[in-house]
């Protein structure tokens, strides 16, 4: 930890909290988070939302785009193409 | 001060529109060290980090403002950026929200004694036999996002789950998802065991999913339907009206 006071930190007794700050921050936090939704209703027309950065699968149920390598530890890899709209088929096998 | 923790100077090089590295960088310079460090963990979702660093932050003096403004939500802002530009996808989203919310619940109780109350309390879960989970993940990130206090039941829920949480944590709301035709009714089922137990006036019940329509949602008696995940805030908050006004 810093040493010293920064004008982020209180100075004694409980936690102070400038409450008109945190309703702002509250409604930055809600903007951001709803600005995430709204992309993910777009994005996952196209790509199927277990898919990761990594083109892994993270999904906890078995999909036939779902492909294993021999080392079981190791999450499979998502075979489908992004673009394919019909990815949700091959949730339900 | 500047950006100093390298890894939070890498992410920052994802923020490219000038609008967003002016607003962003701005927030950023008011961030030290301990802040950078929170914003980054959080955006490469280690949570327990966020939680341990958080948790510190506060011991040491740090103001709940200070933290949420400048760790948690600088972080989370870029991750937003990195989702919109098809860097990090929505496991990845789901990860740091995660992060958000082991920050969060050392920020909330705080915030709540100053009088900056959850909205309300939802209880989420996915349906018995349904094992998908990403659409009503998305909705707890929004809802919490909005200020509600949630409670993930995970997938594969029983009605006597449902119940049961409700009791417990006095929730107003149970938001129920189903991603497959064959699970759909047990939204239904769900709603008719409240009513069989005694428990359906006192909780406000919303559906969604995707094979899930308003149609059928009216037709089991459910309360509510979204869409999608910003749907989901508007109509738990409309349903929240709705049992304060019944009260």
């Amino acid at each position: 930890m810093p040493n010293g006071r920064t004008n982020g930190r209180h100075s004694d007794g409980p936690p102070q909290v400038d409450v008109e700050a945190a309703r702002k921050s509250m409604a930055r936090m809600a903007n951001i988070f709803a600005e995430i939704a709204q992309h993910a209703e777009v994005s996952t027309l196209e790509r199927c939302p277990y898919k990761d950065a990594r083109s892994r699968c993270t999904a906890k149920f078995a999909c036939s785009n779902q492909h294993f390598t021999k080392n079981p530890v190791d999450p499979p890899a998502c075979t489908a193409r992004d673009g394919d709209l019909n990815y949700r088929s091959a949730w339900q096998i | 001060m500047p950006i100093v923790n390298e890894g939070l100077i890498r992410e920052f090089e994802w923020v490219t529109r000038p609008g967003e590295q002016k607003h962003i960088g701005e927030a950023l310079d008011k961030a030290d060290e301990l802040m950078q460090e929170i914003a980054y963990q959080l955006i490469i979702g280690k949570n327990l980090e966020v939680d341990r660093l958080t948790k510190d932050c506060l011991d040491n003096g740090y103001t709940a403002n200070h933290i949420l403004d400048n760790g948690l939500l600088n972080g989370m802002a870029i991750v937003g950026v990195k989702f919109r530009d098809n860097v990090i996808f929505v496991p990845e989203v789901l990860v740091a929200a995660r992060a958000m919310k082991a920050g969060m619940a050392h920020i909330e109780p705080i915030l709540s004694a100053s009088g900056i109350e959850p909205i309300g309390t939802v209880i989420m879960g996915t349906v018995k036999g349904d094992l998908h989970d990403i659409g009503k993940n998305l909705c707890i990130m929004m809802l919490r996002g909005a200020g509600w206090t949630v409670h993930d039941l995970g997938v594969d829920t029983s009605p006597e789950e449902f119940a049961d949480a409700v009791m417990e944590f006095d929730a107003q709301i149970v938001g129920m998802s189903a991603l497959l035709t064959t699970t759909m009714p047990n939204m239904g089922r769900t709603i008719s065991y409240f009513e069989d137990i005694g428990l359906r006036d006192e909780v406000r019940m919303m559906v969604g999913g995707a094979p899930v329509t308003r149609e059928f949602a009216d037709e089991m008696g459910a309360d509510g339907y979204g869409e999608n995940a910003v749907e989901c805030v508007e109509t738990a908050s409309g349903l929240l009206e709705l049992q304060k006004a019944l009260a």
